[in-house]
């Protein structure tokens, strides 16, 4: 009985109750307003480093070695590329939050098509925020969408060219822009009739970087003026961090 | 440390006897199989806020099947959640303690259903094949728990019983494999029921 009692205190200290594996419960809320805050609450730094960390989904162990890797690195906050879970339930999104928390820096994620099954979407916004979204730090854009075409059968707005387009419009005193989503253009998982488009209005909008997860393989390419760089998924245990400082911009690619 | 393992060896060893020795419950009218012989009523357990539905005993109750409904409520989960659930449990001893008839281990498994349009129980034809290897409408989990119960003649019940579920769901099983030491202690959420038999 010693063997159930402990079992059962152990269950009553960690969220003990589970109503379905997709509901909408538990601590974490509007995360990403709460990063920006606490990005634009800290003295504005001219030069500042962030890290891009890919798919994390089965990969949690994984994971907790390259947040201990980028304790020693410094960076001002992270992004994760989307497939913060494999199944898109309600405490696979609690652990990707209480990793990412790790760090003690504000961090941002992509909605990966993973995180989007079952409640996922309203999992995702309920978690962090609308999938699209942007901001502007230190002279540098960074926008964030969703490119998870095929996870709702290539409606034809997914990626949202339109949202994008103002999102990328010119404004004083951007340097450079950076764009975030998950299913790189040219996948089979990407609306093939919008991959052109996206290259295009990315070029024509002087985007400097784009950046994609999902693929599991690190990939760094030029293209239409574009840089378009992909992320190891978190089992490949590599992750990358960029430079900024003005118009100078390097990533680079550690191994932990 | 020794002492403490004779006690688990004598515990294990008065489970046996007890099992073998056991008082026959009340003898019930035999019905056919079909004929639910219990009803099962749960909080949590990854099936909904409640549920509730009929089951099926074999061999003195030591393997039980059972069919839940199960709802969760927007205002508890954000959202209306409804399965369908089918157990299986196996409940190898039975010992009497001061008029209760305690099980102390059940071990078993069960399957899920949840309705609705944003989960699939095949995989959608704009996925190709082998695209997610599991389907979000259908989820198996395993099952581990006790339970106590006694006869309540005022209700003209055979037993009233109050049980207890630690469940592992799949993704909690599949993720705990594979990360031992960042999910540690979540592999399990708490079911707590109780179950009438006539």
């Amino acid at each position: 009985m010693r063997v159930w009692v402990t079992l059962l205190l152990v269950c009553a200290g960690c969220g003990a109750f589970e109503f379905h594996p997709y509901e909408l419960r538990g601590p974490h809320r509007d995360l990403h307003a709460r990063s920006l805050e606490r990005l634009f609450g800290a003295k504005p730094k001219q030069a500042f480093r962030f890290a891009v960390v890919g798919d994390m989904q089965l990969f949690l162990d994984d994971s907790a070695a390259a947040m201990r890797d980028l304790e020693q690195r410094g960076v001002d906050f992270v992004v994760q590329m989307g497939d913060l879970t494999e199944f898109g339930s309600t405490q696979e999104y609690e652990w990707g939050v209480e990793l990412l928390s790790r760090l003690k820096v504000p961090f941002f994620v992509v909605m990966g098509n993973h995180d989007a099954l079952g409640m996922g979407q309203k999992l995702y916004r309920r978690t962090f925020g609308p999938e699209s979204f942007s901001f502007t730090y230190s002279g540098t854009r960074f926008v964030f969408f969703d490119s998870n075409s095929r996870e709702y059968g290539f409606p034809g707005d997914i990626p949202n060219l339109q949202w994008l387009k103002t999102a990328l419009a010119p404004a004083p005193a951007v340097m450079n822009t950076f764009t975030f989503s998950h299913v790189p253009p040219g996948n089979g998982d990407f609306d093939d009739a919008l991959a052109e488009p996206l290259v295009k209005l990315q070029q024509k909008k002087g985007v400097a970087i784009s950046f994609h997860g999902h693929v599991h393989q690190y990939h760094d390419v030029h293209a239409h003026d574009v840089r378009y760089v992909t992320t190891d998924s978190m089992k490949g245990r590599s992750y990358l961090w960029v430079d900024v400082d003005g118009t100078s911009v390097q990533v680079q690619r550690a191994t932990f | 440390m020794a002492a403490h393992g004779s006690l688990r060896a004598s515990l294990v060893a008065a489970l046996l006897l007890a099992a073998r020795e056991a008082r026959p419950e009340p003898a019930h009218e035999a019905s056919p199989w079909y004929v639910p012989d219990h009803a099962a009523m749960q909080f949590a357990g990854a099936i909904g806020f409640l549920s509730a539905g009929p089951g099926w005993s074999f061999l003195d109750d030591t393997v039980e099947a059972a069919l839940l409904v199960g709802w969760a409520p927007p205002a508890l989960a954000g959202e209306d959640f409804f399965t369908f659930t089918l157990k299986g449990q196996w409940r190898p001893f039975l010992f009497d303690a001061a008029g209760w008839t305690v099980r102390p281990l059940m071990v078993g498994a069960m399957l899920t259903y949840t309705v609705g349009d944003d989960y699939f129980a095949g995989l959608p034809s704009r996925y190709d094949q082998g695209y997610y290897w599991f389907r979000t409408a259908i989820r198996p989990a395993l099952l581990l728990g006790a339970s106590a119960g006694r006869p309540v003649e005022a209700l003209n019940l055979r037993f009233v019983e109050g049980y207890f579920e630690l469940v592992a769901t799949d993704y909690r099983l599949v993720q705990f494999i594979r990360n031992p030491s960042t999910v540690n202690v979540e592999l399990f959420t708490l079911a707590l029921g109780v179950k009438l038999r006539f």
